[in-house]
């Protein structure tokens, strides 16, 4: 299957995702002002994925600025993850700063309500 | 019900009116650093692009913006802390055709009268003169001990094509406010000196600036910007706000709860007349008190939404922490939202990050248009 890559813009994510190499990183920022729409080419290759996944899949999200409209759309896109889980084995890594605790409040929120399996994974951001 | 009680209601309609329709205003007041000045230009220069200024224009625009902060910066520091309980000033305006750039920064009372008589005296010289005096002063190497030779102010007076306009006001015995400010027409497009003689001063718009920046003193306020509200100028805006705080939690919390706010007037605002636009009319400020930052948005909605809206609001505002996370998670689930401007997260997720109540207030404009304002606090001592 072809890969998935979107170079980051100042408000849209960088987003790589290469089954051939097994990788599958969503980052940096996500304020769109319309977030349905952006999202929807994510979410017809996702939906293409889930047919036929590699036996283990790692989605790694890193986001450092988000709106509202983008934390239901990203929901979205793990409700997709989280229903492939009979077909792969599924880990949901969410990366936040260690001085955002929004980002963690949110990542335990989609932990809390998906059953897949969902690492909250801490970095520290101190280069200025 | 949180009505807007604070005298930041009446604020948020003053600084709008302020601008009409296709100008904009944007005002920052503070300290400056390249980052700042940065983002500033980009601001500047996004809404240079949107209106109708000729390239030359925007060129020249940009020019004066860019001396004017560099001025600020060259001689930031050297009045020490007064400066940072006296913050400068820095404003961008567009007038139906014309721009106005206004400096405003704290110098030494004994530096008045100096400062004046130089910029009398430039004044009174025609552009060949003053074409003269840039290369005399650019051979002798006469630069002062700011780097500065005064080569900026000359250079602003050349590109503008006016007489500078200029103002002081005194802080106490020993300080003053230095107003700067270049007025650029568009219809001055043909060379730098097309309308000598230069047209005599109207100080009002020098001293209009003078006295907003008293308000924003006063209410603490360390940005604002009227105008037309579109992805691009929210961009900006959020970059300025971003190198104007330092990374926090609290700074995380401001620029989300901002972007949720500036993209509430892209998204949401309605508009009250028919004359195109790129983007929603809009205000936005944002204040910084000793414990809390404040951020206040207005724009105009028409009034068979305020019912709605209020409900949303005072519903929101209504719920204790686990309702709120309770509801948000119903939101989350909830699937076959079609409509992508409506997430339905937005209010909740300002309440939930600031931690405190959103206010808002209603003004009736007419009988199908009212002013909405809303405000957010976020307190610091967390």
């Amino acid at each position: 299957m072809d890969s998935l890559i979107l170079a980051a813009t100042e408000d849209t994510p960088e987003v790589n995702f290469v089954p051939e190499k097994n990788i599958f990183s969503f980052s940096n920022v996500s304020l769109p002002e319309d977030a349905i729409e952006f999202y929807q080419p994510i979410f017809n290759w996702l939906k293409e994925y889930t047919e036929n996944p590699n036996p283990t899949t790692n989605f790694d999200f890193s986001v450092e600025y988000i709106n509202t409209a983008s934390s239901k759309q990203i929901f979205d896109m793990m409700l997709l993850i989280n229903k492939m889980a009979n077909k792969s084995d599924i880990t949901i890594r969410w990366h936040y700063d260690v001085l955002d605790e929004d980002m963690l409040m949110l990542g335990t929120r989609y932990k809390n309500l998906l059953k897949v399996k969902f690492e909250l994974v801490e970095y520290s951001n101190d280069e200025d | 019900m949180e009505l807007l009680e604070n005298n930041h209601m009446e604020l948020a309609y003053k600084l709008f009116k302020r601008v009409n329709n296709n100008d904009f205003e944007y005002v920052y007041r503070g300290n400056f650093t390249q980052n700042i000045t940065k983002s500033i230009l980009d601001l500047a220069q996004i809404n240079l692009r949107t209106g109708i200024a000729k390239s030359s224009i925007q060129k020249r625009v940009y020019f004066i913006m860019m001396e004017g902060m560099q001025n600020i910066t060259r001689h930031q520091g050297l009045i020490g802390d007064k400066e940072i309980e006296m913050p400068g000033i820095f404003a961008i305006q567009k007038r139906g055709s014309n721009y106005y750039v206004t400096t405003g920064n704290l110098i030494k009372k004994e530096n008045v009268v100096g400062l004046k008589s130089k910029l009398e005296q430039l004044n009174l010289l025609e552009p060949a003169q003053l074409k003269l005096l840039h290369k005399e002063i650019l051979v002798s190497g006469h630069i002062s001990n700011r780097g500065g030779a005064g080569l900026g102010l000359i250079e602003m007076a050349r590109k503008s094509g006016r007489k500078l306009n200029f103002d002081f006001n005194e802080i106490d015995d020993n300080y003053s406010y230095f107003y700067f400010q270049t007025e650029i027409l568009s219809n001055n497009d043909k060379k730098d000196f097309s309308v000598y003689p230069f047209p005599e001063l109207d100080k009002n718009s020098v001293i209009d600036i003078k006295n907003l920046h008293n308000t924003l003193n006063s209410d603490d306020i360390l940005a604002n910007f009227n105008g037309n509200f579109n992805q691009k100028n929210i961009l900006s805006l959020l970059s300025i706000i971003k190198s104007q705080i330092n990374k926090t939690s609290t700074s995380k919390k401001l620029y989300n709860i901002m972007v949720e706010m500036l993209q509430n007037i892209s998204k949401h605002a309605d508009v009250i007349d028919d004359i195109p636009s790129e983007g929603k009319s809009g205000v936005f400020f944002l204040c910084r008190k000793t414990n809390q930052f404040m951020l206040t948005t207005g724009n105009y909605i028409k009034n068979n939404k305020i019912e709605i809206l209020k409900e949303k609001i005072d519903n929101v505002n209504s719920k204790n922490t686990k309702q709120m996370s309770d509801y948000y998670n119903y939101i989350l689930l909830k699937s076959g939202e079609s409509d992508s401007k409506k997430t339905g997260l937005g209010f909740l997720d300002i309440r939930m990050k600031s931690d405190n109540k959103l206010i808002y207030s209603f003004r009736n404009i007419n009988d199908n248009f009212s002013f909405y304002a809303l405000q957010t606090s976020i307190s610091l001592n967390k």
